[in-house]
Formats: C-alpha cells, structure tokens, sequence
C-alpha cells in the first residue's frame, strides 16, 4: 500500500496538459436509452478540474449501521457492513502528454475502511514500451448460520437423537488476500514478452468436527494457505498466425489445525453399548506442501483469407506432500472391534501427483460468404496417482495398546474428449441459422466404495448432441437469438449427469422506441436418466424481462427494471440403507423471484448539475425446499454542492429471513453519507 | 475428409472474398457493390472528418488511433477506412449506402474487421467453443470502437458487470440472492471468472495454471490433488454441486440443503442395473439412516468433502 500512495502522489506530478477521457462510455451496441443514462450520470458528476491531465474521483463518507436486529450471525455471514469512515471509491486517472515514465496512468480503490471486500488496482502503460497492472483484493469470508449443524433433536429416533446445539459446526472467519502483478513488455509489436506473479492467500479460523467412532464434536480449527503462481511467456504476433508459449509454476502450502480442551460429549445424547462418549482433549494437524509446473502452446493462424485455425495444447503437474498427526483423549468407540478406547495417536504421511494435459485444436472455414462451418476437437486427459501411510495407535488402560497401518494408494483417472461440428448460414444480413452436432465421450475410473470392496469402479461417458441455433436483428433496435441442443445420452458418469436431455435459451433485446428499451431472456433444462432403479428427473427454467426506460433522454426520470423467474424440479429415487428393501423418493423443489428496480429522478439543479433522487432496491423471494425472504430497499440523494462537490446520501435496509428456520432472519438499516470530489 | 471437401466445394461456390488484409485487396464497397459504377478509393480520414467531427474527436482518445499514426500497420491517414473501406464513393455522395457500415452487416462480416487485426491473439484461441461466437455476438456488441479506452474494453468491475447484466439478466437476478460471489460489491467482475472470447473450459470458464478451472485461482485451497479426491470434483467441475453466481445456501450449494445435493448421487442405489449402465457411485457408501437428522447435514463429517489428504471417507 505505501507503493500505492506513492504513486497516487507522484503521478500527477508527471502530469501534463491534454484532454482526459470520460471516465466511462457505453458500448457501441447498447441501447440508445442506456447510453444516454450514462451520458446523464456522467453529466449529474462533478466537473473535473481545469487541469485535464488529471480526471476522477474520489468517494468518502461515513456509515451509521442500525442493530442489527435479529441474528448478528447471520448478517455477518451475508452482508458483513460495519460502520465507520470509508474511503468508498477512488478513480484516478493520469496522462502524461511528454510520455515519459508513462503514457496513462489509473488508479482505483474501493470500499476500504473496515469493510469486507477492498480492492486497489494500478495500470499504467506506455506505448510500445511496457502495459502494466497490478491488483489487489482483501475479501473477508465470514460464515455462520445456525440452520447449518445438527440442531433438530428429533424425538423418537433410536440412534440419530443428536443435541439442540444451535452451533454452525461448520463455520469459518477467514481472510482472503489475492494479489496479481503482470508486465507486458512491448505491446502492440510482433513479439511481446510478459511476466506475471500472483498470490492467493488465506488465513483465519472457525468451527469444525473432529469425527471419531460413532460421534462427532464440534472444535475449534484454524486455516492457513498460501499459493504463490509465476509465470512468462512470449507471443510472437504475425499477419498470418500468432504463438504464445507460456511456462509457469506455482508453490502451495496448506497448514490447518483442529483443537479442542475441556470434556464435551458431541453430537450424539444416547450412550453407546452404555457407554457415554467424550472428547476431552484434541490436536490434529495438516501440514501440505505442493508445487506444479505448468506449460501453454497457443496457437492461432490464417493461412489463407477463407481458414482460421486455433490449437491449445496445455500441461500441469501439480503435487503435493503431506504431512499429518492426531493426538486426543476422551473416551472414543471403534465399532468394528466394539472397543473403548480413552486415547489416540495418529501419524500419516501422504503424497500426490497428478499429471494433467489438455489440448484444443479447430478450424473455421468460410465456404461462401454466407456459409461457414466450424469443426473444433478437445481432451483433456489426467491422472492422480496418490499414497498415503497411516498409523494409528489406541490407547486404553484397561486393554492392550493398539495399532494399525493402513497404506492405500488409490488412483483416479478420466479421459475426456469432445468433437464439435457446426454450420452457420447467413440467410440474410438479418437471420443466421445454425446447426451442429457434438460428440462427447470418455472414461473414468476412481476409487469404488468400502463397502464395494474398495478397488476401482470403471464409468464411461458417450453422448450425442444435436445443436441447432437462430439469430436475428434489425439494425440495433431488435435482436433475438434462440440457442437449442438435445441429446438421448448413452452413457454418462453419475445419475445426475446430463443424459436423455434438451436444453434451450432464447434472448431478445427490443428497442421500443428512442426512450424505451426491453430485453428478455427464457431457459429451460430438462434432464431425465430412466435408467431401472435410477428414475432422475430434473427440470429447471429461468424467465426474466427487463426494462430500461429514460422518458425525454432522462432529463426528469429514468427507471431501470429487472424481474427474474426461476424454478428447480428435481426427482430421485434412493434405497433406505437399513432397509435395502425400501425405495423412497426425493423430491426437491425451489421457486425463485428475484427483482430489481432503481428509479432515478431530477428534483432541481444547482450549478447546472442535478440534485438527483433515487428510490428502488432489490428483492428475492423463494418458495420450495427451503424458503427465504432476502429485501434490500434502498434510497439515494445526490445533491451538487460546488463544480467539483457533490454530496450523496443514502439509506439501505436489509431484511432476511427464512420461514423454517425464524432464529435466522435479521433487519437492518443503513445509512451513508459523504463527498465525492471530482479531481 | 469432410472439411477438405467443404472447401474445395467452397471454393467452387465462393461468389465474394472476404475483406483483404491490406488496403489493395479491399473492395470498393461490399454492401452495395452493384451501386458503384467503378472502385471506390481511399481518401484518407481527414475528408472522413469534414463530416464526421465528432466521431474524429472521440477517435483520438482510442488506442485504434494507433491504425492511424502507425506507418507499419499500413492504413496510417486511413484509419477510418481501414473498417469502412474505401470512402470516395460515399465522400461524394454522402449516402450511407456507399460505405461499408459494419453496424448493418451480418456478425461474422462485421468481425472480420475486427478479426483481420484480432485474430492472431491469445484471448481468441478459445473463439470456436465461446458462446458469444456460436450465438452470433458480434465485437461490437460488447466493445464501443470509435470512443474512448474504457468504452472500447471496460475495466472497471462495475462496469464490466453491468454490461454483461445488460444480456445475460437472468443471471444477474441470480447474484441478488443472499450468499453469492461479491460481484454487486463491485469486489469482482463477471471477467473474473469467465473469458467473453471463449475458453477451454465449457461456458467460457477461465483457465488458471494452464489448463485448471479459474476457480482455483482463489480457492486454492480446494486444488490438491488429494490423496483421496472425491470424483465429481475432478469429473464434473465445482458447479457440480456448486451455484457460483448465488445460492440461498450458505456454501452456495445448488441445492438448499446439504443433504439434497448429496443424496442425488449418494443414494444407495446398489442394483446390477447401475452396473449395467455404468453409473459411477452405485454402490452405497454407507448405512446411514437418511431420515435421521443427525445424518442430513453431510458435510458436517464428511468435512473434507473436496478431497482429503489422508482418509478415504473424506472425515479429516
């Protein structure tokens, strides 16, 4: 961060006269209705200053956050907003007219002060001498909601009784910091090296349960990781082909802890065999060191006007070494000898590798004009080869020590590969017609199950798909595209796998008029294996309609729309494991709302810029397996205050709940106010 | 075989070649060849900004200003025609009918343009497999060519999400949900995680360390390999059991509840008929009394549900 500031304070010393950019313009194809929303905002922001070599803004304020009432838990575990000053948005952006250090320079931050996601971002380049970025990210993960444990004590059930321990025996508190640095070095000639390094690192605690016999208990744990990536490569970029050939490596360390003191009985309330079973001491731990090379080939051409070839052949072997140690007390059952145990030694050393190459290769051809056919070839092929030694002692005053050695070195395997043909006719400017036909097959072989007797179960993958596509436009006011595919599978991997299926999509865009713009967009998903015994069927379907509309390019009001649909069907059947005899079925539904809509009116203007009232927010309410309610209204006033003041103000409540689970919900309100300045 | 035939047979029926790489292969104008009594020729982007001032203006902030200024390029003074193509015809008359306006042309016509440069770059390896180049999106949909570097490529996470929300609305609707990737946040942005270009990986899905999906670029954690790796991991993806853009599920599970995502492949469906169809998975993995509550929240054992370094049973 001090790299940061110094550069926030040392470029605009570099800087010169010359026109800035705007901060942000639309795309070309976008709605006229939503490039003159955005002309608006930009017109609604404060001017910049005189010196054009310097644009942006910068956002502070200061955040008051009612409560929250309810479950605090829960709110941390899906909003996480504290209160406190924030530096909310910063943007910068710096041009240098004398090009010396650089041609262009931006600078971003976001959210910082407390709360949980903070971005900074830096980009600078010089033409045809270097593009560089770097970004980073602090993410605060924090979950923990109650629903998420063994929480419902059941009366009436033999060996499932459990304690109301309304403890997420799954939770975490962790930080997540990623950090990404890469260097171009002459962009924009024919042969461009680049250099890059990432790091992705984690660290916190939580809940978690240490298993042992025929109970479980919830202890403390603590998490860290770290992955560090380094990579380079050259692209060659010529007329009629390109090459990039990347090598790059990363190393992997993973330490994780559980521990727990005092005596606790877990989960289970009844005793076992007249036993009661406890937990009094623990200390477990992961220590897990890796490292993969890597190696990517890209290769792109155009031998002749009418061919365009693409080829990827990738590689990694990524490892991993581990190293892992138990030791607890209490008193603990192994079922399968029906003994009791008061102590545990654990040591296991284990070791991984998994050779993994992809590759890619296809053509398009332009047969005319108006007709051309893309074919496009894949695998992606891996195999884990793995071992690891166990030993285990049980201690016991009253019996003799005993100890086991497990070695196992399970191996898992998939070949997978797909063919892809297409034809695309233009029948007009206007309609493109599409239609195609994929191949997809393979094989897997894992580790089957204990009670299979262990060994490997073989799965193989076979699939014919029927693809069939239509588009069509007018100019920019209309576009609307249908996208289909179909498959009676033959054979795939799981039960849940696509198999006898159709899939299709279709999405339209419709610019009403100059002021109105409307888009839609339909999905469905219907999968079935009617396989004996199998009896799957799934059925999703999402709808949503959107609507932008900006009466009298926005001067007064300008409303934008948005309302979702979204269903789950699913239906399987499964066999009661203590009575094989027994199918029962699983039904699991899920019927989604989801909208959003901001409203945003002119009240009057100061200094020719707008004092600006937004009211809208966001909705989702679903009804099914398990239903929840998740509001967040929301307003906004922005009011000029000088060329370069603005002042913004808003309110926001937040309103969860779920009708099976009450204790979870919370309410909240926020509100936020502060200054943007505009540079 | 078959391609080798399309394309002799295509070149038999090829009637029109494509837009030239250099400015002497261009055709005069291919929307409306028939309207020119003879070839058009360039006249340099200077007459094209008598008119077009505006556009010109705007022009000078784009890194295409480079087309040009960049002798080497071949198209310096001729940046305007090096899409529209030659401008004399329409310099005379001022009809739009004499110029190539890549707006009112077919997708993949329009993107020749664009591709004649673009092509041969890493990010386009993918283009064949992407659902933007199947379905017809064209360069222009997503990218504003004549204005400035941010409306050309947006940066800005923001910004990035909400053009991608301009189409894709149904999957916006998804991150209103309560547990999501922090993409409204303005945290992360759709580009994150998928290449509009295309990718290996099916829905675009970006590649991290070559050819592993982007999600272990953050959950690195989650990468192994593991001793003991659980197969659909490996075999079907994250979203196997995963809904990335939101969930009502804490662990944005596709599935509300633990215990239905599990069950739809553990469901003890021993029978000589899986064997038959090679269902992986057929056998129970255990005797657990599913109607119990103590067994409806699977992962709260089975905690190393992504994979475990050192038991078979995903335990510890």
């Amino acid at each position: 961060m001090r790299l940061l500031l110094l550069l926030l304070l040392a470029a605009p010393l570099t800087a010169q006269q010359t026109p800035a950019p705007k901060p942000q313009e639309p795309a070309e194809a976008k709605p006229a209705a939503e490039e003159q929303k955005q002309e608006a905002a930009e017109a609604s922001a404060p001017a910049p200053a005189a010196d054009e070599n310097i644009s942006g803004y910068v956002d502070v304020g200061y955040r008051w956050v009612s409560g929250p009432a309810g479950n605090f838990d829960s709110y941390r575990s899906i909003v996480n907003l504290g209160e406190g000053p924030k530096l909310l948005n910063l943007d910068w952006s710096f041009q240098d007219p004398k090009k010396r250090l650089f041609d262009r320079l931006d600078v971003r931050a976001n959210n910082w002060g407390g709360d949980p996601y903070n971005t900074a971002r830096i980009d600078a380049r010089k033409n045809r001498l270097y593009n560089f970025s770097f970004d980073y990210r602090n993410i605060a993960l924090f979950n923990f909601l109650p629903s998420y444990a063994n929480l419902l004590s059941e009366p009436g059930l033999p060996l499932g009784a459990v304690r109301p321990l309304f403890l997420n025996q799954r939770s975490f508190d962790t930080t997540r910091r990623l950090m990404d640095v890469q260097l171009d070095l002459l962009p924009g000639t024919w042969l461009v090296p680049y250099l890059a390094y990432s790091r992705n690192s984690g660290e916190g605690r939580g809940i978690t349960d240490f298993v042992s016999g025929s109970n479980e208990y919830p202890v403390a744990t603590r998490l860290s990781d770290k992955t560090d990536h380094f990579r380079g490569g050259v692209r060659l970029e010529m007329r009629r082909f390109h090459v990039t050939a990347e090598q790059g490596g990363t190393t992997f360390k993973d330490d994780q802890s559980a521990f727990h003191s005092g005596t606790q009985f877990g989960n289970r309330a009844t005793p076992l065999l007249g036993q009661t079973l406890s937990l009094t001491n623990l200390s477990e731990a992961w220590r897990i060191r890796g490292d993969s090379i890597y190696s990517k080939v890209i290769v792109t051409a155009n031998p002749i006007d009418r061919l365009d070839l693409y080829g990827q052949f990738l590689y990694s072997q990524p490892t991993t070494d581990t190293n892992y140690s138990l030791a607890g007390t209490g008193n603990f059952a192994l079922l399968s000898a029906l003994r009791f145990y008061s102590g545990q030694q654990d040591l296991g050393f284990a070791e991984a590798k998994q050779p993994h190459t992809s590759g890619s290769v296809g053509a398009e051809l332009r047969i005319t004009r108006r007709l051309r056919v893309t074919e496009s070839w894949m695998t992606d092929r891996f195999h884990n080869a793995s071992s690891v030694l166990l030993t285990e002692r049980l201690l016991s005053a009253a019996t003799p020590e005993q100890t086991n050695r497990v070695f196992a070195s399970p191996l898992l395997e998939l070949n997978y590969s797909q063919q892809e043909v297409n034809l695309l006719f233009d029948v007009t400017s206007r309609i493109t017609l599409r239609g195609g036909h994929r191949y997809v097959w393979g094989d897997a072989r894992v580790p089957a199950s204990e009670l299979a007797g262990g060994g490997l179960e073989q799965g193989e993958l076979k699939r014919h798909v029927g693809l069939a596509g239509v588009n069509y436009r007018s100019g920019q006011r209309l576009s609307a595209n249908l996208d289909y595919e179909a498959s009676s599978g033959d054979r795939s991997y799981f039960r849940t796998s696509l198999q006898d299926y159709h899939k299709a999509r279709a999405r339209a865009r419709y610019q009403l008029m100059d002021s109105l713009s409307l888009n839609g967009s339909f999905s469905i998903l219907d999968n079935q294996n009617p396989a004996p015994v199998l009896d799957y069927e799934f059925r999703s379907r999402d709808a949503s309609l959107g609507l932008f509309w900006t009466p009298k390019g926005g001067k007064r009001f300008t409303l934008l729309g948005e309302y979702g649909r979204s269903t789950i069907r699913s239906s399987l059947d499964y066999r009661l494991p203590t009575a094989l005899n027994v199918i029962e079925n699983s039904a699991y539904r899920d019927n989604a709302h989801t909208a959003n809509a901001l409203g945003d009116i002119n009240l009057s203007s100061i200094a020719g810029r707008p004092v600006k009232l937004s009211l809208g927010g966001n909705f989702f309410v679903s009804s099914g397996s398990r239903p929840t309610r998740y509001y967040q209204p929301v307003g906004r006033l922005s009011v000029p205050l000088g060329k370069h003041v603005q002042w913004n103000s808003e309110w926001r409540w937040y309103g969860f709940s779920e009708p099976f689970y009450l204790y979870e919900g919370f309410r909240t309100h926020q509100f936020i106010t502060g200054i943007r300045l505009g540079i | 075989m078959a391609v080798v035939a399309l394309f002799l047979s295509g070149s038999l029926l090829g009637r029109q070649e494509p837009a030239g790489q250099k400015p002497a292969e261009a055709k005069p104008s291919e929307a409306k060849p028939e309207a020119a009594a003879g070839p058009a020729t360039y006249v340099g982007s200077d007459t094209c900004q008598a008119c077009h001032e505006d556009i010109h203006k705007a022009f000078q902030k784009n890194p295409h200003l480079a087309v040009e200024t960049d002798k080497k390029r071949g198209w310096d003074g001729k940046a305007c025609e090096s899409c529209h193509g030659p401008g004399s015809k329409h310099a005379e008359s001022t009809e739009a009918a004499d110029i190539v306006n890549p707006a009112k042309q077919a997708p993949a016509e329009a993107d020749r343009n664009c591709l004649k440069c673009h092509l041969n770059q890493p990010t386009h390896a993918g283009r064949l497999r992407g659902g933007h180049g199947k379905n017809q999106v064209s360069c222009a949909g997503c990218h504003a060519v004549h204005k400035g570097s941010e409306a050309l490529v947006a940066r800005k996470a923001d910004a990035v999400n909400r053009q991608c929300a301009a189409c894709h609305t149904a999957e916006w609707a998804e991150f209103q949900r309560p547990h999501k990737h922090p993409l409204p946040q303005g945290a992360m942005s759709c580009v994150d995680c998928h290449n509009p270009h295309g990718s290996f990986l099916p829905r675009s899905i970006r590649t991290v360390s070559a050819n592993e999906p982007g999600c272990f670029k953050c959950h690195g954690d989650k990468r192994g390999p593991f001793t003991f790796e659980h197969a659909p991991v490996r075999l079907e993806g994250c979203n196997a059991c995963h809904q990335p853009h939101g969930s009502a599920n804490p662990h944005m599970l596709a599935r509300q509840e633990v215990r239905f995502v599990c069950l739809e492949c553990h469901a003890n469906i021993a029978n000589p008929a899986t064997a038959q169809t090679g269902i992986l998975g057929g056998v129970p993995p255990a005797f657990h009394d599913l109607r119990s509550a103590r067994f409806r929240n699977c992962t709260l054992c089975h905690i190393k549900v992504h994979g475990s370094y050192v038991d078979r049973s995903l335990l510890r």
